[in-house]
């Protein structure tokens, strides 16, 4: 085998092993069709909130559960399943418009913050314990005690007109 | 060759193997959703053992308390007590992570933008070339759980320097979502664009912000010092909101809103009522009204105060495909004195389409807009306009933008119709 023969060889196996790559199913691909929670704190005093009053809570339009508890909203952060739900769903915004549309809510002054951002479900759960009025978007079927889950429409994660999915 | 010979043959064989088992997609699909079914139902089983027993136990213990469930082959191979060990470091470093994100007062947060301009028109007496437009800055800040610290701070270049504006300085207190109070100096909240856009160019679609309600403008009041109530009424699917303000109104310069004082005793009050329909996700609707006596620097023989009634309406189609914004506004003067009256209207309409291809970078939009002031008018100096601008907006990255639009406009029937190129690259940072 010469030079130029191995060269051919070592090419071919780089591009083999390229499409392989590139063709495997992520995690996040193969994960799809799970029920998207929406969790409070257990104490929020709220059980049920049909699917524009969980649009009014995300974009920020409702900032309190009541007055002396406001909204605390996590999000998982890019490439998780729950914000991709989210943001097809119930934002109707690409990533990009995600970002600008918080960049300029907090500009007009209508909030002072935006979502919280959160790596894990450990991470969110542990801030959906600790915090009062938090609200985040979990995978139903990584349910934990501890908190509590809301009917959205008056269907819980599962039922089979469920709109987060 | 002899060297290389081993690593063709090992690469050839693990090439076999992941050949082996990717070959049908479908069962590394399958593979992939068994293995999160188990890591699903490992997460459960730790959940569990975590609110049976508060304290961590021993690692020896948590491991014996892990029922016969089948375990990876990786789990068997590690020590028996290092899943629960990294289980506690990551369970520590997550709790560390909840502290940092609990809230702390003040937390202030900085956002900038900034524009950079190019101009070329066929208009008499003007030259091309390039300038920088304003670098904003925007602080906000909340100082508890309920009181908050807006900020608004503009550098703007003149032929000898640079001039600093404050645009608005707001501390609002929010009683609920029905009810948030706050005094400073706001973007007059009239219409849409006033409070929707601010100074942020990157923030709106087009260049330059339409004539009425242009910075440096009078057509309307573009800002206004005092209170302002606001917040959401109870209004089932119409989503009604609400703005109510009291303050200074016109200054002496009727551009300005009299920062260090009112220049009579009359106070100016804004109401604004929008509706953001449920069952139409991304529509707005809304009516304002403007209420203010100005009181002009120099008195003529038909004296220099008058009576200012604003109305306003706006449309808008708040999302991408298509974006539709629609303002209309009426400015009423009367002389106190002889009680003439005259009515300055204005409107844009301006249509704009985000492209599906590209990644959704490019947006074209178009703008009409009309300003009539007539002859009899008292307060204004001539602000007629009819234009058109037709442009392209080209989103960089998710932060910065660039623009091109061509304009056409005209001032006075009597006047040629101007003709210009305009770009601008915008940011946010």
């Amino acid at each position: 085998m010469n030079a130029t023969s191995k060269r051919v060889v070592t090419f071919l196996w780089t591009v083999l092993w390229a499409s392989l790559a590139l063709h495997s199913p992520s995690i996040a691909q193969t994960s799809r069709g799970a029920d998207i929670a929406v969790v409070v704190n257990a104490d929020t005093p709220v059980a049920e909130l049909s699917l524009s009053e969980v649009r009014k809570v995300l974009l920020g339009e409702r900032q309190y559960w009541n007055s002396k508890l406001p909204v605390v909203l996590l999000i998982r952060a890019p490439a998780a399943r729950e914000r991709d739900v989210v943001l097809r769903v119930i934002y109707q915004m690409s990533e990009s418009q995600f970002k600008q549309y918080w960049v300029a809510k907090i500009f007009r002054a209508e909030a002072a913050s935006p979502p919280r951002i959160v790596y894990s479900n450990d991470m969110q759960y542990e801030l959906l314990t600790a915090m009062p009025g938090a609200i985040a978007f979990v995978d139903s079927r990584n349910m934990r005690p501890g908190v509590k889950v809301l009917r959205v429409d008056g269907h819980m994660p599962g039922d089979k007109d469920y709109p987060l999915r | 060759m002899r060297r290389r010979l081993p690593v063709l043959v090992m690469m050839l064989f693990t090439a076999g193997a992941a050949g082996a088992q990717s070959s049908p997609p479908l069962d590394q699909a399958e593979q992939v959703r068994i293995l999160l079914e188990r890591v699903q139902q490992l997460e459960k089983r730790v959940a569990e053992l975590e609110t049976r027993q508060p304290v961590a136990p021993p690692p020896s213990e948590a491991a014996t308390n892990v029922p016969t469930a089948p375990k990876p082959a990786m789990a068997e191979a590690a020590p028996p007590s290092a899943p629960a060990e990294r289980h506690q470091h990551e369970s520590a470093e997550t709790q560390a992570t909840v502290r940092q994100m609990e809230s702390r007062y003040p937390s202030l947060q900085i956002r900038g933008f900034g524009d950079v301009d190019f101009s070329a028109t066929d208009q008499k007496g003007t030259t091309s070339g390039f300038n920088l437009g304003q670098l904003d800055l925007h602080l906000a800040s909340a100082l508890s759980r309920k009181v908050t610290y807006f900020g608004e701070l503009t550098f703007n270049a003149q032929p000898t320097g640079y001039t600093v504006e404050v645009e608005r300085s707001i501390i609002r207190y929010d009683y609920n979502d029905y009810f948030k109070l706050s005094f400073g100096r706001y973007h007059t909240p009239i219409g849409y664009w006033n409070t929707a856009f601010h100074h942020g160019a990157w923030l709106q679609t087009t260049i330059s912000r339409p004539d009425m309600i242009r910075i440096g403008g009078s057509f309307i009041p573009v800002h206004f010092v005092g209170f302002l109530a606001e917040g959401n009424i109870p209004s089932g699917g119409a989503g009604l909101s609400y703005n109510f303000g009291v303050g200074n109104g016109r200054g002496s310069i009727i551009s300005r809103p009299g920062d260090a004082g009112d220049n009579n005793n009359n106070r100016a009050w804004v109401a604004n009522l929008y509706s953001r329909p449920v069952k139409l996700y991304g529509l707005q609707l809304g009516i304002s009204l403007y209420r203010d006596k100005i009181t002009l620097p120099v008195v003529t023989a038909t004296g220099n105060q008058f009576r200012e009634w604003i109305s306003a309406a706006h449309i808008v189609w708040a999302k991408e495909n298509p974006e539709f914004l629609a303002e209309f506004a009426n400015v009423n003067h009367k002389n106190i004195l002889t009680s003439a009256t005259t009515n300055n209207q204005a409107y844009y309409v301006q249509i704009g389409y985000r492209l599906p291809w590209f990644e959704k970078t490019l947006k074209p939009y178009y703008r009409f807009e009309h300003t009539h002031t007539p002859l009899s008018e008292q307060v204004f100096t001539n602000q007629d306009l009819v234009g058109s601008i037709l442009g392209l907006r080209y989103d960089i990255t998710n932060y910065a933008s660039f623009k091109s639009e061509y304009r056409n406009t005209r001032r006075l029937p009597t006047e040629p119709r101007v003709n210009g190129a305009f770009f601008q690259t915008d940011f946010t940072f």
